[in-house]
Protein backbone atom coordinates (compact mmCIF):
# COMPACT_ATOMS: atom_id res chain seq x y z
CA UNK A 1 0.00 0.00 0.00
CA UNK A 2 1.58 3.11 -0.90
CA UNK A 3 1.10 6.49 -1.34
CA UNK A 4 2.56 8.47 -4.89
CA UNK A 5 4.36 11.90 -4.15
CA UNK A 6 4.21 14.47 -7.21
CA UNK A 7 5.02 17.42 -5.07
CA UNK A 8 6.77 18.32 -1.55
CA UNK A 9 5.69 21.63 -0.57
CA UNK A 10 6.22 23.45 2.35
CA UNK A 11 3.46 23.85 4.12
CA UNK A 12 2.89 26.11 7.21
CA UNK A 13 0.33 24.26 9.52
CA UNK A 14 -2.43 22.86 6.98
CA UNK A 15 -5.63 21.76 7.43
CA UNK A 16 -6.60 18.77 5.50
CA UNK A 17 -10.07 18.34 4.23
CA UNK A 18 -11.02 14.87 3.33
CA UNK A 19 -14.23 13.61 1.67
CA UNK A 20 -15.42 10.36 -0.52
CA UNK A 21 -18.94 9.28 -1.67
CA UNK A 22 -21.76 8.59 0.04
CA UNK A 23 -25.60 9.59 0.15
CA UNK A 24 -26.33 12.59 -2.24
CA UNK A 25 -22.60 12.89 -2.54
CA UNK A 26 -23.10 15.67 -0.53
CA UNK A 27 -19.23 16.15 1.55
CA UNK A 28 -17.52 15.02 -2.38
CA UNK A 29 -19.16 17.84 -4.19
CA UNK A 30 -18.50 20.11 -1.82
CA UNK A 31 -14.83 19.21 -1.29
CA UNK A 32 -14.37 19.20 -5.32
CA UNK A 33 -16.41 22.37 -5.78
CA UNK A 34 -13.47 24.14 -3.32
CA UNK A 35 -10.76 21.89 -5.48
CA UNK A 36 -12.03 23.47 -8.37
CA UNK A 37 -12.53 27.47 -7.23
CA UNK A 38 -8.77 27.20 -5.37
CA UNK A 39 -7.05 25.87 -8.19
CA UNK A 40 -5.54 23.28 -5.81
CA UNK A 41 -3.07 21.05 -7.20
CA UNK A 42 -2.34 17.51 -6.88
CA UNK A 43 0.51 16.82 -4.58
CA UNK A 44 -0.29 13.15 -4.17
CA UNK A 45 -2.12 10.11 -4.35
CA UNK A 46 -2.95 6.20 -2.96
CA UNK A 47 -1.94 3.73 -5.25
CA UNK A 48 -5.60 1.95 -5.90
CA UNK A 49 -4.51 -1.52 -6.97
CA UNK A 50 -4.77 -3.17 -3.18
CA UNK A 51 -8.02 -1.06 -2.47
CA UNK A 52 -9.81 -0.85 -5.82
CA UNK A 53 -11.44 -3.01 -8.65
CA UNK A 54 -10.41 -1.31 -11.52
CA UNK A 55 -13.28 0.68 -13.59
CA UNK A 56 -12.19 0.63 -16.97
CA UNK A 57 -10.24 -0.96 -19.75
CA UNK A 58 -9.14 0.70 -22.90
CA UNK A 59 -8.48 -1.68 -25.71
CA UNK A 60 -7.55 -0.33 -29.46
CA UNK A 61 -7.22 -2.90 -31.96
CA UNK A 62 -7.71 -5.65 -30.19
CA UNK A 63 -4.82 -4.63 -27.62
CA UNK A 64 -5.31 -3.45 -23.88
CA UNK A 65 -4.12 -0.41 -23.97
CA UNK A 66 -4.16 0.73 -20.12
CA UNK A 67 -6.57 0.04 -17.20
CA UNK A 68 -8.09 2.78 -14.78
CA UNK A 69 -8.70 2.52 -11.41
CA UNK A 70 -10.96 4.98 -8.83
CA UNK A 71 -8.34 7.53 -7.90
CA UNK A 72 -7.91 8.96 -4.25
CA UNK A 73 -5.74 12.28 -4.71
CA UNK A 74 -4.38 14.98 -2.59
CA UNK A 75 -3.97 18.80 -3.30
CA UNK A 76 -3.12 21.17 -1.90
CA UNK A 77 -3.31 25.40 -1.91
CA UNK A 78 -1.89 28.24 -0.12
CA UNK A 79 -4.15 31.33 0.48
CA UNK A 80 -3.77 34.37 3.04
CA UNK A 81 -4.94 33.06 5.84
CA UNK A 82 -4.00 28.85 6.02
CA UNK A 83 -2.78 26.18 3.45
CA UNK A 84 -5.24 23.59 3.01
CA UNK A 85 -5.05 20.08 1.31
CA UNK A 86 -8.06 18.00 -0.22
CA UNK A 87 -8.17 14.35 -0.41
CA UNK A 88 -10.77 13.61 -2.94
CA UNK A 89 -11.89 10.08 -2.66
CA UNK A 90 -13.33 8.52 -5.79
CA UNK A 91 -14.64 5.32 -4.41
CA UNK A 92 -14.36 4.47 -0.86
CA UNK A 93 -12.89 0.92 -0.55
CA UNK A 94 -15.51 -1.61 0.20
CA UNK A 95 -15.35 -5.24 0.81
CA UNK A 96 -18.07 -7.79 0.23
CA UNK A 97 -19.79 -6.03 -2.14
CA UNK A 98 -20.72 -3.39 0.60
CA UNK A 99 -20.97 0.51 -0.43
CA UNK A 100 -19.40 2.33 2.55
CA UNK A 101 -15.72 1.08 3.55
CA UNK A 102 -15.49 -1.38 6.57
CA UNK A 103 -13.11 -3.63 8.15
CA UNK A 104 -9.49 -3.46 7.05
CA UNK A 105 -8.48 -1.93 4.22
CA UNK A 106 -11.14 0.84 4.63
CA UNK A 107 -8.68 1.15 8.45
CA UNK A 108 -5.85 1.29 6.28
CA UNK A 109 -6.73 3.65 3.84
CA UNK A 110 -7.69 6.31 6.75
CA UNK A 111 -4.38 5.72 8.19
CA UNK A 112 -2.46 6.58 4.91
CA UNK A 113 -4.25 9.60 4.26
CA UNK A 114 -3.43 10.44 7.69
CA UNK A 115 0.57 9.68 6.54
CA UNK A 116 0.14 12.39 4.22
CA UNK A 117 -1.48 14.71 6.79
CA UNK A 118 1.10 14.35 9.20
CA UNK A 119 3.91 14.65 6.84
CA UNK A 120 2.77 17.79 6.03
CA UNK A 121 1.90 18.60 9.16
CA UNK A 122 -1.72 19.13 9.69
CA UNK A 123 -3.11 19.14 13.44
CA UNK A 124 -6.55 20.09 12.10
CA UNK A 125 -8.57 17.71 9.18
CA UNK A 126 -12.15 18.09 8.08
CA UNK A 127 -14.07 15.10 6.78
CA UNK A 128 -17.70 15.78 5.04
CA UNK A 129 -20.77 13.96 4.07
CA UNK A 130 -24.01 13.68 4.26
CA UNK A 131 -27.15 13.70 7.45
CA UNK A 132 -30.45 12.17 6.48
CA UNK A 133 -32.99 14.05 8.06
CA UNK A 134 -37.10 14.80 7.61
CA UNK A 135 -36.33 17.77 5.69
CA UNK A 136 -38.43 19.04 3.20
CA UNK A 137 -36.41 19.39 -0.41
CA UNK A 138 -37.00 23.45 -0.15
CA UNK A 139 -36.25 23.90 3.59
CA UNK A 140 -32.22 24.62 3.67
CA UNK A 141 -30.35 21.83 4.61
CA UNK A 142 -28.86 22.31 8.23
CA UNK A 143 -24.77 20.90 8.83
CA UNK A 144 -24.33 18.21 11.57
CA UNK A 145 -20.93 18.43 13.13
CA UNK A 146 -19.40 15.41 15.25
CA UNK A 147 -16.01 16.12 16.45
CA UNK A 148 -13.40 13.46 17.60
CA UNK A 149 -12.71 15.93 20.65
CA UNK A 150 -14.97 17.11 23.40
CA UNK A 151 -12.31 20.17 23.11
CA UNK A 152 -13.86 21.29 19.86
CA UNK A 153 -17.52 21.47 20.56
CA UNK A 154 -16.82 25.23 22.02
CA UNK A 155 -15.76 26.01 18.23
CA UNK A 156 -18.39 24.33 16.32
CA UNK A 157 -21.04 25.96 18.55
CA UNK A 158 -19.57 28.83 16.24
CA UNK A 159 -20.20 27.84 13.08
CA UNK A 160 -23.35 28.97 11.04
CA UNK A 161 -26.86 27.19 10.65
CA UNK A 162 -25.00 23.95 12.57
CA UNK A 163 -25.84 21.95 14.70
CA UNK A 164 -24.24 19.29 17.19
CA UNK A 165 -25.65 15.22 17.52
CA UNK A 166 -27.31 16.80 20.85
CA UNK A 167 -29.45 19.65 18.76
CA UNK A 168 -31.24 17.65 16.90
CA UNK A 169 -34.46 16.34 18.26
CA UNK A 170 -34.65 12.52 19.63
CA UNK A 171 -30.94 11.57 19.31
CA UNK A 172 -30.04 12.58 22.82
CA UNK A 173 -26.01 12.80 21.44
CA UNK A 174 -26.23 9.70 19.91
CA UNK A 175 -25.63 8.65 16.05
CA UNK A 176 -23.20 6.85 14.14
CA UNK A 177 -21.06 8.33 10.88
CA UNK A 178 -21.06 5.31 8.12
CA UNK A 179 -17.57 4.69 6.11
CA UNK A 180 -14.68 6.86 5.67
CA UNK A 181 -15.77 9.99 6.21
CA UNK A 182 -16.41 8.89 9.88
CA UNK A 183 -13.36 6.26 10.48
CA UNK A 184 -11.12 8.89 9.65
CA UNK A 185 -12.27 10.97 12.61
CA UNK A 186 -11.93 7.53 14.85
CA UNK A 187 -8.32 7.04 13.71
CA UNK A 188 -7.22 10.90 13.59
CA UNK A 189 -8.35 10.45 17.37
CA UNK A 190 -6.22 7.77 18.16
CA UNK A 191 -3.34 9.65 16.66
CA UNK A 192 -4.26 13.07 18.85
CA UNK A 193 -5.58 14.91 15.55
CA UNK A 194 -8.53 17.05 15.55
CA UNK A 195 -10.99 16.36 13.31
CA UNK A 196 -14.52 17.61 12.69
CA UNK A 197 -16.93 15.42 10.21
CA UNK A 198 -19.01 18.45 8.30
CA UNK A 199 -22.34 16.76 7.09
CA UNK A 200 -24.88 18.30 5.29
CA UNK A 201 -28.72 17.47 5.51
CA UNK A 202 -30.65 15.51 3.05
CA UNK A 203 -34.25 15.07 3.19
CA UNK A 204 -34.78 11.19 4.48
CA UNK A 205 -37.17 10.76 1.10
CA UNK A 206 -34.15 11.16 -1.43
CA UNK A 207 -31.36 9.25 0.39
CA UNK A 208 -31.73 5.95 -1.60
CA UNK A 209 -31.62 8.21 -4.75
CA UNK A 210 -28.75 7.71 -7.01
CA UNK A 211 -28.46 11.56 -7.56
CA UNK A 212 -26.29 14.09 -6.09
CA UNK A 213 -27.75 16.71 -3.87
CA UNK A 214 -26.06 19.86 -4.40
CA UNK A 215 -28.15 21.90 -1.25
CA UNK A 216 -26.67 19.74 0.83
CA UNK A 217 -22.92 20.44 -0.79
CA UNK A 218 -23.37 24.07 -0.69
CA UNK A 219 -23.88 24.53 3.13
CA UNK A 220 -21.72 22.58 3.96
CA UNK A 221 -19.30 24.58 1.82
CA UNK A 222 -20.76 27.51 3.59
CA UNK A 223 -19.23 25.94 6.57
CA UNK A 224 -16.09 24.66 5.43
CA UNK A 225 -14.66 28.05 4.02
CA UNK A 226 -16.23 29.99 6.92
CA UNK A 227 -13.79 27.46 9.49
CA UNK A 228 -11.15 27.27 7.46
CA UNK A 229 -11.21 31.73 6.98
CA UNK A 230 -10.82 31.28 3.26
CA UNK A 231 -12.61 33.21 0.38
CA UNK A 232 -14.34 30.80 -2.12
CA UNK A 233 -16.57 31.61 -5.22
CA UNK A 234 -20.21 29.61 -4.78
CA UNK A 235 -21.17 30.78 -7.64
CA UNK A 236 -21.22 27.00 -9.60
CA UNK A 237 -22.76 25.28 -6.37
CA UNK A 238 -25.79 27.89 -6.06
CA UNK A 239 -26.63 27.47 -9.41
CA UNK A 240 -26.05 23.56 -8.73
CA UNK A 241 -28.40 23.71 -5.87
CA UNK A 242 -31.05 25.36 -7.74
CA UNK A 243 -30.85 23.31 -11.29
CA UNK A 244 -31.20 20.59 -8.28
CA UNK A 245 -34.42 22.13 -6.52
CA UNK A 246 -35.83 22.94 -9.91
CA UNK A 247 -35.55 19.26 -11.16
CA UNK A 248 -36.96 17.60 -7.64
CA UNK A 249 -39.90 20.62 -7.58
CA UNK A 250 -41.07 19.23 -11.18
CA UNK A 251 -40.81 15.41 -9.89
CA UNK A 252 -42.85 16.56 -6.85
CA UNK A 253 -45.53 17.78 -9.01
CA UNK A 254 -45.82 14.55 -11.04
CA UNK A 255 -45.90 12.72 -7.00
CA UNK A 256 -49.75 11.11 -6.45
CA UNK A 257 -51.26 14.05 -4.56
CA UNK A 258 -50.99 12.16 -1.39
CA UNK A 259 -47.83 11.93 -1.12
CA UNK A 260 -47.55 16.00 -1.70
CA UNK A 261 -49.85 16.09 1.02
CA UNK A 262 -47.18 14.25 3.32
CA UNK A 263 -44.60 16.01 2.26
CA UNK A 264 -46.29 19.31 2.69
CA UNK A 265 -46.50 18.27 6.13
CA UNK A 266 -43.22 17.13 6.37
CA UNK A 267 -42.25 21.34 5.15
CA UNK A 268 -44.46 22.39 7.90
CA UNK A 269 -42.70 20.48 10.38
CA UNK A 270 -39.20 21.34 9.10
CA UNK A 271 -40.11 24.88 9.45
CA UNK A 272 -41.45 24.26 12.96
CA UNK A 273 -38.54 22.73 14.25
CA UNK A 274 -36.19 25.72 12.85
CA UNK A 275 -38.50 28.48 14.28
CA UNK A 276 -38.81 25.99 17.20
CA UNK A 277 -42.46 26.64 17.33
CA UNK A 278 -43.52 23.10 17.28
CA UNK A 279 -47.04 22.29 15.73
CA UNK A 280 -46.23 18.87 14.96
CA UNK A 281 -46.09 16.00 17.15
CA UNK A 282 -43.27 13.30 16.69
CA UNK A 283 -46.56 11.15 16.37
CA UNK A 284 -46.78 12.68 13.26
CA UNK A 285 -43.53 13.02 11.81
CA UNK A 286 -43.22 9.16 11.98
CA UNK A 287 -46.20 8.49 10.25
CA UNK A 288 -45.20 11.13 7.69
CA UNK A 289 -41.89 9.22 7.14
CA UNK A 290 -43.95 5.92 7.39
CA UNK A 291 -46.17 6.78 4.38
CA UNK A 292 -42.98 8.40 2.56
CA UNK A 293 -40.89 5.18 2.87
CA UNK A 294 -43.96 2.99 1.76
CA UNK A 295 -44.75 5.04 -1.38
CA UNK A 296 -40.76 4.82 -2.18
CA UNK A 297 -40.41 0.58 -1.70
CA UNK A 298 -43.74 0.64 -3.74
CA UNK A 299 -41.54 2.24 -6.51
CA UNK A 300 -43.87 5.47 -6.70
CA UNK A 301 -46.74 3.96 -7.53
CA UNK A 302 -49.98 4.74 -5.42
CA UNK A 303 -51.50 1.94 -3.31
CA UNK A 304 -53.68 -0.30 -4.65
CA UNK A 305 -56.59 -0.91 -2.01
CA UNK B 1 -2.48 -7.10 3.00
CA UNK B 2 -1.09 -10.16 4.39
CA UNK B 3 2.35 -11.05 4.92
CA UNK B 4 1.30 -14.82 4.72
CA UNK B 5 1.92 -16.68 1.43
CA UNK B 6 -1.42 -16.82 -0.57
CA UNK B 7 -0.40 -20.32 -2.56
CA UNK B 8 0.58 -23.58 -1.93
CA UNK B 9 2.63 -25.99 -4.15
CA UNK B 10 2.87 -29.69 -3.82
CA UNK B 11 5.37 -30.87 -5.97
CA UNK B 12 7.65 -28.95 -8.42
CA UNK B 13 6.65 -29.17 -12.19
CA UNK B 14 9.20 -30.53 -14.89
CA UNK B 15 8.98 -27.69 -17.40
CA UNK B 16 10.44 -25.86 -20.32
CA UNK B 17 8.62 -22.98 -21.85
CA UNK B 18 5.05 -23.67 -21.09
CA UNK B 19 2.10 -21.61 -21.61
CA UNK B 20 -0.70 -21.30 -18.94
CA UNK B 21 -4.48 -21.61 -19.77
CA UNK B 22 -6.52 -20.12 -16.85
CA UNK B 23 -10.71 -20.82 -16.51
CA UNK B 24 -13.03 -18.86 -14.29
CA UNK B 25 -15.58 -21.61 -12.96
CA UNK B 26 -18.46 -18.47 -13.00
CA UNK B 27 -18.30 -18.23 -16.69
CA UNK B 28 -21.47 -17.86 -19.03
CA UNK B 29 -22.08 -21.49 -20.26
CA UNK B 30 -19.72 -22.93 -17.86
CA UNK B 31 -17.22 -22.48 -20.91
CA UNK B 32 -13.58 -21.92 -18.67
CA UNK B 33 -14.67 -24.36 -16.47
CA UNK B 34 -15.60 -27.19 -18.79
CA UNK B 35 -12.69 -26.06 -21.41
CA UNK B 36 -10.51 -26.54 -19.08
CA UNK B 37 -12.18 -30.20 -17.63
CA UNK B 38 -12.04 -31.76 -20.66
CA UNK B 39 -8.19 -30.47 -21.11
CA UNK B 40 -7.18 -32.09 -17.76
CA UNK B 41 -9.21 -35.13 -18.22
CA UNK B 42 -8.55 -35.65 -21.99
CA UNK B 43 -4.47 -34.97 -21.52
CA UNK B 44 -3.97 -36.36 -17.60
CA UNK B 45 -3.26 -33.25 -16.39
CA UNK B 46 -2.66 -33.36 -12.06
CA UNK B 47 -2.88 -31.29 -9.73
CA UNK B 48 0.15 -29.44 -8.38
CA UNK B 49 -0.38 -25.88 -6.12
CA UNK B 50 -3.33 -24.21 -5.11
CA UNK B 51 -4.35 -20.52 -3.94
CA UNK B 52 -5.18 -20.28 -0.53
CA UNK B 53 -8.90 -19.18 -0.38
CA UNK B 54 -7.93 -16.88 2.96
CA UNK B 55 -8.73 -12.93 2.01
CA UNK B 56 -9.92 -13.70 -1.68
CA UNK B 57 -13.40 -15.27 -0.61
CA UNK B 58 -15.94 -14.61 2.01
CA UNK B 59 -15.71 -17.05 4.84
CA UNK B 60 -18.92 -16.89 6.24
CA UNK B 61 -20.61 -20.20 6.10
CA UNK B 62 -20.68 -22.69 2.22
CA UNK B 63 -23.24 -22.11 -0.88
CA UNK B 64 -24.91 -25.35 -1.47
CA UNK B 65 -25.68 -26.08 -5.04
CA UNK B 66 -27.10 -29.73 -6.64
CA UNK B 67 -27.68 -30.57 -2.73
CA UNK B 68 -23.71 -30.33 -1.98
CA UNK B 69 -22.02 -27.80 -0.04
CA UNK B 70 -19.39 -25.84 -1.89
CA UNK B 71 -16.10 -23.94 -1.15
CA UNK B 72 -13.64 -21.65 -3.31
CA UNK B 73 -11.37 -23.73 -5.58
CA UNK B 74 -8.19 -21.81 -7.06
CA UNK B 75 -6.08 -24.81 -8.17
CA UNK B 76 -3.40 -25.47 -10.62
CA UNK B 77 -2.35 -28.52 -12.89
CA UNK B 78 0.35 -28.93 -15.25
CA UNK B 79 1.16 -31.56 -17.86
CA UNK B 80 4.49 -32.39 -18.21
CA UNK B 81 4.19 -33.60 -21.33
CA UNK B 82 2.55 -30.96 -23.66
CA UNK B 83 4.47 -28.44 -21.42
CA UNK B 84 1.30 -26.99 -20.11
CA UNK B 85 -0.02 -25.22 -17.08
CA UNK B 86 -3.51 -24.93 -15.82
CA UNK B 87 -5.15 -22.90 -14.10
CA UNK B 88 -9.16 -23.37 -12.89
CA UNK B 89 -10.86 -21.13 -9.93
CA UNK B 90 -13.71 -19.52 -8.38
CA UNK B 91 -13.69 -16.12 -9.04
CA UNK B 92 -11.83 -14.23 -6.10
CA UNK B 93 -14.48 -11.52 -4.21
CA UNK B 94 -11.91 -9.52 -2.91
CA UNK B 95 -8.32 -7.76 -3.15
CA UNK B 96 -8.03 -9.16 -6.73
CA UNK B 97 -5.08 -7.53 -7.37
CA UNK B 98 -3.31 -9.70 -4.77
CA UNK B 99 -4.85 -12.88 -5.80
CA UNK B 100 -3.68 -12.32 -9.63
CA UNK B 101 -0.34 -11.64 -8.45
CA UNK B 102 -0.17 -15.07 -6.54
CA UNK B 103 -1.88 -16.78 -9.94
CA UNK B 104 1.95 -14.72 -11.47
CA UNK B 105 3.74 -15.79 -8.85
CA UNK B 106 3.36 -19.54 -9.63
CA UNK B 107 3.30 -19.60 -13.10
CA UNK B 108 6.02 -16.93 -13.61
CA UNK B 109 8.18 -17.96 -10.46
CA UNK B 110 7.72 -21.41 -9.93
CA UNK B 111 6.60 -22.94 -13.27
CA UNK B 112 8.55 -20.27 -15.80
CA UNK B 113 5.20 -19.55 -18.15
CA UNK B 114 5.84 -17.95 -20.98
CA UNK B 115 2.89 -17.32 -22.02
CA UNK B 116 -1.21 -17.17 -20.80
CA UNK B 117 -4.14 -17.82 -22.68
CA UNK B 118 -7.33 -16.80 -20.05
CA UNK B 119 -10.91 -18.23 -21.76
CA UNK B 120 -13.79 -17.20 -21.35
CA UNK B 121 -17.79 -16.45 -23.06
CA UNK B 122 -18.88 -13.61 -24.20
CA UNK B 123 -22.81 -13.66 -24.13
CA UNK B 124 -24.44 -12.67 -27.53
CA UNK B 125 -27.58 -11.97 -29.58
CA UNK B 126 -26.34 -14.90 -31.64
CA UNK B 127 -28.13 -18.18 -32.59
CA UNK B 128 -26.85 -21.71 -31.31
CA UNK B 129 -26.45 -22.94 -34.74
CA UNK B 130 -24.41 -20.46 -35.86
CA UNK B 131 -20.47 -21.24 -35.87
CA UNK B 132 -18.67 -19.54 -32.79
CA UNK B 133 -15.75 -17.32 -33.40
CA UNK B 134 -13.05 -16.89 -31.48
CA UNK B 135 -12.45 -13.01 -30.29
CA UNK B 136 -9.12 -12.48 -29.27
CA UNK B 137 -7.27 -9.11 -26.77
CA UNK B 138 -3.81 -9.35 -26.26
CA UNK B 139 -1.59 -7.32 -23.68
CA UNK B 140 1.24 -7.39 -26.34
CA UNK B 141 2.26 -7.01 -30.07
CA UNK B 142 4.41 -10.16 -29.26
CA UNK B 143 1.15 -11.99 -28.48
CA UNK B 144 -1.07 -10.37 -31.51
CA UNK B 145 2.04 -11.50 -33.76
CA UNK B 146 1.55 -14.78 -32.54
CA UNK B 147 -2.16 -15.48 -33.04
CA UNK B 148 -2.26 -14.40 -36.59
CA UNK B 149 -2.07 -17.92 -38.36
CA UNK B 150 -4.68 -18.77 -36.41
CA UNK B 151 -7.61 -17.48 -37.80
CA UNK B 152 -8.89 -15.28 -34.25
CA UNK B 153 -10.43 -11.98 -34.37
CA UNK B 154 -8.25 -9.86 -32.76
CA UNK B 155 -9.52 -6.28 -33.87
CA UNK B 156 -11.69 -5.03 -30.97
CA UNK B 157 -11.63 -1.67 -30.18
CA UNK B 158 -13.17 -1.33 -26.88
CA UNK B 159 -13.77 1.49 -23.22
CA UNK B 160 -15.28 -0.16 -20.12
CA UNK B 161 -19.27 1.94 -20.33
CA UNK B 162 -19.90 4.28 -17.41
CA UNK B 163 -20.91 2.26 -14.14
CA UNK B 164 -19.73 -1.01 -16.22
CA UNK B 165 -16.65 -2.84 -14.51
CA UNK B 166 -13.55 -4.78 -16.59
CA UNK B 167 -13.76 -8.67 -16.78
CA UNK B 168 -11.31 -10.59 -14.18
CA UNK B 169 -9.87 -11.60 -17.52
CA UNK B 170 -9.13 -8.15 -18.58
CA UNK B 171 -7.34 -6.96 -14.77
CA UNK B 172 -5.24 -10.27 -15.53
CA UNK B 173 -4.30 -9.87 -18.68
CA UNK B 174 -3.14 -5.92 -17.64
CA UNK B 175 -1.58 -7.60 -14.21
CA UNK B 176 0.78 -9.69 -16.86
CA UNK B 177 1.32 -6.57 -18.95
CA UNK B 178 2.96 -5.14 -15.91
CA UNK B 179 5.26 -8.13 -15.33
CA UNK B 180 6.26 -8.81 -18.88
CA UNK B 181 4.28 -11.70 -19.68
CA UNK B 182 2.53 -11.78 -23.00
CA UNK B 183 -1.03 -12.86 -22.59
CA UNK B 184 -4.28 -13.21 -24.99
CA UNK B 185 -8.14 -13.14 -23.70
CA UNK B 186 -9.69 -15.60 -25.74
CA UNK B 187 -13.52 -14.99 -26.05
CA UNK B 188 -16.23 -17.05 -27.67
CA UNK B 189 -19.26 -15.25 -28.15
CA UNK B 190 -22.33 -17.74 -26.88
CA UNK B 191 -25.62 -17.11 -27.73
CA UNK B 192 -26.98 -15.27 -24.54
CA UNK B 193 -29.90 -17.88 -24.67
CA UNK B 194 -27.20 -20.92 -23.30
CA UNK B 195 -26.12 -18.43 -20.65
CA UNK B 196 -27.01 -20.89 -17.53
CA UNK B 197 -26.66 -24.51 -19.83
CA UNK B 198 -23.84 -25.77 -21.81
CA UNK B 199 -22.52 -24.56 -25.06
CA UNK B 200 -20.54 -27.86 -26.55
CA UNK B 201 -20.03 -25.69 -29.84
CA UNK B 202 -18.00 -22.87 -28.21
CA UNK B 203 -16.15 -25.50 -26.06
CA UNK B 204 -15.23 -26.91 -29.69
CA UNK B 205 -14.20 -24.26 -30.92
CA UNK B 206 -11.69 -22.69 -27.95
CA UNK B 207 -10.10 -26.93 -27.97
CA UNK B 208 -9.96 -26.81 -31.57
CA UNK B 209 -7.79 -24.02 -31.31
CA UNK B 210 -5.62 -25.52 -28.45
CA UNK B 211 -5.79 -28.36 -30.36
CA UNK B 212 -3.60 -26.43 -33.01
CA UNK B 213 -1.80 -24.19 -31.39
CA UNK B 214 -0.44 -26.69 -29.16
CA UNK B 215 -0.49 -29.56 -31.08
CA UNK B 216 -2.14 -31.85 -29.19
CA UNK B 217 -3.78 -34.42 -30.71
CA UNK B 218 -7.12 -34.76 -29.34
CA UNK B 219 -9.49 -36.19 -31.00
CA UNK B 220 -13.02 -33.73 -30.63
CA UNK B 221 -15.34 -35.85 -32.19
CA UNK B 222 -17.37 -36.07 -29.00
CA UNK B 223 -17.79 -32.77 -29.08
CA UNK B 224 -19.25 -32.99 -32.35
CA UNK B 225 -21.81 -35.53 -30.76
CA UNK B 226 -22.78 -32.94 -27.77
CA UNK B 227 -23.86 -30.43 -30.32
CA UNK B 228 -25.61 -32.68 -32.31
CA UNK B 229 -27.38 -33.62 -29.03
CA UNK B 230 -27.71 -30.24 -27.83
CA UNK B 231 -29.21 -29.31 -30.93
CA UNK B 232 -31.57 -32.44 -31.11
CA UNK B 233 -33.10 -31.55 -28.51
CA UNK B 234 -33.53 -27.90 -29.17
CA UNK B 235 -34.95 -29.05 -32.36
CA UNK B 236 -37.77 -30.95 -30.30
CA UNK B 237 -38.91 -28.00 -28.90
CA UNK B 238 -38.50 -26.15 -32.44
CA UNK B 239 -41.32 -28.97 -33.59
CA UNK B 240 -43.79 -28.14 -30.05
CA UNK B 241 -43.15 -24.55 -30.96
CA UNK B 242 -43.23 -22.96 -33.91
CA UNK B 243 -42.89 -19.47 -32.77
CA UNK B 244 -39.61 -20.14 -30.21
CA UNK B 245 -37.79 -21.49 -33.76
CA UNK B 246 -38.91 -18.59 -35.34
CA UNK B 247 -37.17 -16.25 -32.93
CA UNK B 248 -33.52 -18.54 -33.19
CA UNK B 249 -33.99 -18.08 -37.18
CA UNK B 250 -34.25 -14.22 -36.76
CA UNK B 251 -31.25 -14.76 -35.06
CA UNK B 252 -29.98 -16.09 -37.36
CA UNK B 253 -30.50 -13.35 -40.20
CA UNK B 254 -29.09 -11.01 -37.53
CA UNK B 255 -33.01 -9.75 -37.11
CA UNK B 256 -33.60 -7.65 -33.49
CA UNK B 257 -35.67 -9.53 -31.07
CA UNK B 258 -38.32 -7.73 -29.13
CA UNK B 259 -37.54 -7.79 -25.31
CA UNK B 260 -40.60 -9.83 -24.64
CA UNK B 261 -39.79 -12.36 -27.60
CA UNK B 262 -35.82 -12.62 -26.37
CA UNK B 263 -36.71 -13.40 -22.87
CA UNK B 264 -39.51 -15.73 -23.72
CA UNK B 265 -36.77 -17.92 -25.74
CA UNK B 266 -34.29 -18.05 -23.26
CA UNK B 267 -37.11 -18.98 -20.53
CA UNK B 268 -37.94 -21.63 -23.07
CA UNK B 269 -35.09 -23.38 -23.78
CA UNK B 270 -33.82 -22.64 -20.97
CA UNK B 271 -36.75 -24.96 -19.13
CA UNK B 272 -36.71 -27.36 -21.99
CA UNK B 273 -33.38 -28.35 -21.56
CA UNK B 274 -33.24 -28.39 -18.02
CA UNK B 275 -36.17 -30.91 -18.01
Amino acid sequence: MEIRFIKEPELVDPVLVASWPGIGNIGLIAVDALRRTMHAEEIACIEPVDFFYPNKVIIRDGELVDMEFPTSGFYYQRTDKRDVILFLGEEQPAEGGRIYAEGGKAYAMANLVLDVAQKFGCRRIYTSGAAVAPIHHTAKSRVWAVPNSQRLLDEIKHYDNTVLMSDIEGRGGQGNITGLNGLLLGAARRRGIDAICIMGEIPVYLQGFPFPYPKGSKVVLEVLTSALGIRADLETINQLAEQSERELSALYERLPQEIREQLDRLKQATVAAQESTGGITEEDKKKILEDIDKFFKRGGREEQH
Amino acid sequence: MSAEPSFRIYEKPNLDRPALITGWIEDACGLGASSIDYLIRKLGFREFAEIMPEGFFPMAGVVVADDVAQFPDSKFYVSDEHDLVIFKSNTPRTDWHRFLNAVLDVAQKDCGVKQIYAVGAMISYTAHTMPRLLVSIVNSSEMKEMLEPFGVMGNTDYETPPGQKPTLNSYLLWTAKKRGIPAVNLWVPVPYYLVSLDDPRARKRLLDFFNVRFSLGIDLRDLDAEVMEQNGKIGQLFQKSPEIEGYVRKLETGEGLETEESEKLAREIDEFLKK
